[in-house]
Formats: structure tokens, sequence, C-alpha cells
């Protein structure tokens, strides 16, 4: 084997190291695994969204990552189409392109991870995952059909409390009383939309139509771009789902919701404006088990005070149930995304469990902009008994854009 | 319609954009709640007062009625009364398709997406030929869904450029009933745009069979299958997406015979993760 030969991941899983892998004579630095990164084994990376997330999303794709294009709306009159472009679909063509980094505003993330998979990458999106929830259903189906590794760029997860995860997992607890609040932090004032904006000429270097896509193609204002698009419905979701992520990818892991929702959810806040996000107060999520999950925005209105934050510890189990506990594996060890590609092991942030996780966030945004308490089939993926409020689930999409 | 001073008084209780330009400081639920409650029974003229409040984006400030219409399809939406809502729906109907600015006319179909039902779909069906208006009413009537097919299946033969896009495409969304299916220039129509001269459109409809689940439409998505870059990518989705629904519906020959197809011919390194996608999915299917 020559050391210095660079081999593409397709080579690599193509067979011509990943048959020898079979066998243990072959030293394990020369296969790679936690710590071991072998120099020969160099990925193609695409940026696409080349704002302020950006580079460091870049970033998280691993060391051996080499950028071979960089794509934003923003690069009309400087593209090349070799390195640099305004259209993805250029970027979803190239064969040299392994792993594709996302950081477009949000209301993108969900078809380009398509695209990308659609195209055999893997990808690593920057939060929030989505703008709606079938929106992510749709992620973690082509996630499925390509066998793509797929993770969203956050990792609260990985800082999890790993024995409350086993606690909730392992079956013993029979009841579950826990109720988490989170207290501020969603940046709600900080990511509103205005309300007054007024048509402003499209700046030259930017494909306002592209940079629309999928949402409805209003006039350009520069506050729907550059860090407060997160301000609007067409865009993102205001602070809540700019931040929730952050916050309750860490809270689902623990408390074991990763392939569940909530079931009942309400909100208090003044009724939503069309199109900018604007205040709320705060947002009750019952899961069907007792769990309740609440998020107190702390920045409008009274303060959350139905219930009082209670966590589940392991003194919530009797004795015996503590000494079966002990005698359960610890969970599984979580996989990252370099590992993920390098290996082929489905990373810990992968699309299923990022999609229930951003649906939290949704699902209180659609309390809020309905103002109604809404009611949700966790299996279905539907709002129950509301057809309005059910709307917001699966948003249709401006052609030539779908799922 | 000019507005009563009453009706003028009540809009003016929505809230001040605050210094930012934005909804973030002052803003009472209380207040609002019941200046729209008040407005909501004025009945039809206080809602086409509002209506006429509206003004295209950069020709007036309009932000308060702008507010209090999205406001009262949300109220409309609370009471529980679909009486009232259709009420609100058919009022805000009748003024599309006149004189109104398209900007305005576009925002009262947003408010249909909010609010309308059944008896709204006629109204918006007819906008699906307006350049102008099409992308947001066939939005609002996929939102709406109840009589959208229908809508959509008419306005396919006389509707040109942009239109007809949003047409295909969203007829793919509504996956129409079989009985529309059947219709001359249904299915059929849809199968000839997939050779079409325009890329879009031949993506579109490639999605739109393959989401109705057209089980005679797999030769048509393997030939596109064999086109090159992005509409490869995408005709090859298309093919993998209608085996999928052939399968759901009981259609393992056909479905089979697609992953068979897409396994032999995905030969190149490139391709792999078709083929084995492919192999996968005909394992499950019980093919070879």
């Amino acid at each position: 084997m020559q050391k210095n030969k660079r081999v593409t991941r397709r080579q690599f899983l193509k067979g011509s190291i990943g048959a020898v892998a079979a066998f243990t004579i072959v030293p394990r630095h020369v296969l790679g695994g936690p710590g071991h990164m072998p120099p020969s084994e160099t990925f193609g990376g695409a940026l696409i969204g080349c704002g302020g997330r950006g580079n460091g999303t870049f970033n998280g794709l691993g060391p051996n990552v080499e950028k071979r294009a960089i794509c934003d709306v923003k690069f009309v009159g400087k593209t090349d189409n070799k390195m640099v472009y305004t259209d993805f679909r250029r970027v979803m063509e190239r064969k040299d392109i392994d792993v594709v980094a996302i950081a477009t505003p949000p209301h993108w993330h969900a078809l380009i991870s398509i695209a990308a998979m659609e195209a055999g990458k893997d990808i690593l999106c920057e939060k929030p995952m989505t703008r709606f929830i079938a929106e992510g259903r749709a992620v973690a189906e082509a996630e499925k059909r390509y066998n793509r590794i797929f993770q969203v760029g956050t990792y609260g997860r990985f800082s999890a409390n790993r024995e409350r995860r086993k606690i909730m997992t392992s079956g013993l607890l029979k009841e579950c009383k826990a109720v988490y609040i989170k207290h501020g932090g969603f940046k709600v004032r900080e990511w509103s939309g205005m309300v007054n904006v007024k048509p402003q000429p499209i700046p030259r270097s930017l494909d306002w139509d592209m940079y629309c896509g999928p949402s409805p193609l209003r006039f350009y204002h520069p506050h729907r771009t550059g860090g407060t698009h997160r301000g609007y419905w067409d865009y993102e979701g205001g602070g809540m789902t700019d931040m929730g992520q952050h916050f309750f990818d860490r809270f689902q892991y623990e408390y074991a919701k990763d392939d569940t929702s909530p079931v009942e959810i309400e909100a208090y806040a003044p009724p939503a404006h069309p199109e900018a996000c604007g205040m709320w107060g705060w947002v009750e999520l019952k899961y069907a088990d007792g769990l309740t999950l609440v998020f107190d925005s702390e920045e409008w209105g009274e303060r959350y005070n139905r219930k009082e934050d209670r966590s589940v510890s392991i003194s919530d189990l009797n004795e015996q149930s503590q000494r079966k506990l002990r005698e359960m594996p610890d969970p599984e060890p979580l996989v990252g995304f370099p590992e993920a590609i390098r290996t082929r092991k489905q990373a810990s942030g992968h699309a299923a469990v990022s999609h229930r996780c951003v649906t939290l966030m949704h699902l209180a945004n659609i309390a809020i902009r309905t103002g109604r308490k809404i009611h949700y089939d966790p299996v279905k993926e539907q709002i129950i008994g509301d057809e309005e409020a059910n709307r917001l689930v699966n948003q249709p999409m401006r052609a030539p854009w779908h799922l | 319609m000019k507005p009563s001073s009453k009706l003028t008084s009540l809009v003016n209780q929505m809230p001040d954009p605050d210094g930012r330009g934005m909804y973030c400081t002052d803003i009472d639920k209380d207040k609002i709640d019941k200046a729209i409650a008040q407005i909501h029974k004025g009945g039809r003229n206080n809602i086409i007062a509002i209506i006429d409040m509206l003004v295209p984006p950069g020709k007036g400030d309009d932000v308060k009625a702008h507010y209090t219409l999205h406001c009262l399809a949300l109220h409309v939406c609370k009471l529980k009364d679909d009486n009232q809502r259709r009420r609100f729906a058919r009022t805000v109907a009748s003024q599309l398709g006149g004189d109104r600015p398209k900007a305005v006319q576009k925002y009262l179909v947003r408010i249909l997406q909010v609010a309308g039902g059944k008896e709204v779909v006629g109204a918006l069906g007819e906008l699906l030929v307006d350049e102008e208006l099409c992308e947001p009413a066939a939005q609002a009537l996929v939102a709406i869904g109840n009589g959208a097919a229908r809508q959509l299946r008419s306005a396919l033969p006389n509707a040109r450029g942009r239109c007809r896009l949003t047409v295909i495409q969203n007829l793919g969304v509504v996956r129409p009933p079989a009985f529309l299916r059947k219709q001359e220039g249904g299915v059929d129509a849809l199968k000839k745009a997939v050779t079409d001269e325009d890329q879009d459109i031949r993506i579109a409809a490639a999605w739109a069979l393959a989401n109705i689940g057209d089980p005679g439409s797999a030769n048509v998505l393997l030939r596109a299958a064999d086109a090159e870059g992005w509409e490869r990518i995408q005709a090859t989705k298309a093919c993998l997406l209608l085996a999928e629904n052939l399968l759901a519906a009981g259609k393992n020959y056909e479905a089979v015979k697609i992953y068979t197809h897409l396994r032999d011919t995905r030969t190149e390194p490139a391709e792999r993760y078709v083929r084995d996608a492919a192999k996968k999915a005909l394992t499950a299917a019980g093919g070879k």
C-alpha cells in the first residue's frame, strides 16, 4: 500500500481498503478509528452557505476534509463553477465531493440535505435542522433510503447525563413525573422580525429568487437576510428554533424521547404576526408518559408558574431497581461526524433523532402562531382535531422546490 | 368602503411597531384579543373595510390593518365554529380576482391559507392561471387539501410558464384521487411533461408521477433517469419514490422492475449508493 496515495471515500468504501479491514494484521492507524486518521483518507468537501456559521460548520466535518467548493446565493458575478457557485445543484453534480457542510438559512436546510443524500453525499447541517415538521421526516427518510451519514450541527447530547439516559431507557421507572423547565436564553426579542419593512433594491451580488427558494417570493429587505432572517417565519422561526435545538438535543437524549414527541402543547403568547416572529411568554409541552417540558422565555408577560422543576434521578428507583440498573449495560458511546464518515456508523445526531428534537420547537411555534392548545399524534406526526393548525406541519413550497 | 370611526378606533388598538420596527414592546394580548373579537362582531362590512385599508408594500402604512386581518383569521379558527370561519373565508375570497392590487390579493390568498376551507377552493382555482397569483393560490389550495386536486387538474390545460410548473408540482403534492387521474389529460399530461423542453417541468412532472404512485409511469421515469447531472439525480429519486409507493400499494411486480433496473444500471462507483439502495429494497421486496 502506498502511504501517500490519495484514496477517495468512495474508493475506500468500494473495498480497496475496506476489504482488507477484515484482516486483523492491518495496523489500526491505517484503518482509522478514534484518534487514528490515516493521512491517505481525504474527503472532498463543499460548504453551502458561506455566512456567519459557514466556516465553523465546515470545520466540524473533521480534519481530513479538503474544501473543493463553496456555494452561496450572494456570489453572483464571482462564480467560476469550479470552486465558487451560487447554485447548490451544480455542487451536487460533482463526483469528487463526498461531504457537504450546510450553513444556509434554515429554510434551505432540509432541501439541500435531501439533495446531497440523493447525490450520495454525507451531511453536516447547521441547526435548526428544518423549518417545519414534515421536512424533518423527509430528511430522515432520505437518510434511510440512501444510507447516508447526517449530523445536525449541535452536540447537546454529547455532554448529556448518561445515568439519566440509562434510567429512562431501562424500563424500570414506572411513572415519569419529571418537569424540565428551560428558563430564558431563547433570544426572543433579539430574533424578532420587523413588521413595517419596505421594499429595497436587490443587491447585484445576490440571487434573491434563489435565496427565497422554497419560501414565498417576497420583496427584498436586508433584514430578511444576514442573520436577522431568523426573525421571519419564511426562513426560520425566531429565537425559539434558533436556540432550541441547542438546548433540547441534550434533554431529548437524556429523557429517551428520540422516537417520540409531545402530545399536548399550550402556549402563552399574544397573537402572532403573519410574517414576523415576535414575543411569547411560555410554552408547555406534555408527553404521553407524563413528562412535562416547559420553555419559559422570561421576555414577555407573566412567568410560567404551573409546575416546578423536577428531574429524574437514581433516587426515583427503589433499591431492587437500582441494583438491576447497575447490572445493565451503560448507554452506547456516541459517534461524532468525523468518526461516522470514516467508519460508516450512524452519527449520534442523525436525521431521525434531530428531527424529533427540532419538532419540539416547531410544535411550540405552531401553538404560538395559532393561539390554540394543540394535540399531536407523535406516530402519524399530525395535529389532531385542528385542520388549520395542521397546515403548519407540512407547509407548501414554491415550485420547483419540493421535498 | 370607508371604515366607521368605531372600526378605526379598534384597528388603532393594535400595537405600534417599536423603535426597531418590531412587535416587541408594549404588546398587550388582552387588549388585542378584545379588539379583534369586537371587529369580528361587525361582520362582513368590517372585514371588507379592513381589506380596503391594505396597500401594496411600500405604497403606504397598513401595518395595523395587515395585522388585524391576520388576527381575525386566527380568531375565527379559534372559535371552533365552522360557520363563522366559512363566513369570514367567503368574505375574503369575494375580494379576489377584481381590481385590487395583486400584492393585496396575494395577502388575501395567504389569509385563506390560514383560515380558508373547501368553500374557497373555487375562487383560489381561478387564480392558478394568473402569473402573479398562481403560486400563493396553489399553496393555499394544497394547504386546504379538500377539493384542491380538481382545481389543479382543471387548470393544467390552460396554465403556461411559471403557472404550469406550479400546477404540475402541486398535482404531485395533492396526489389526486384515481377518478381524477384517469380523466383525459391527467396522468397522460404529466407523462408528456416528463419530456418537456424545460428541465424544471421535466423534474416536477417525474416527481408528481412518483408521488401519485402511478404504476404505468415506471418506464417513463426509468427513461428519464438516463439523463445526466442534476436531472439524473432527481429522476432517480423519482424512480425510487415510485417504487416505494408501488410497494406500499401492493404492486410488487412493478416495484421490483424499477429496483432491478437501478441495480443493474448504476454500475459506476459514484452511483454505488443508488445500486446499494436498490439492492436493499429488492431484498425487502422479495426480489432477487
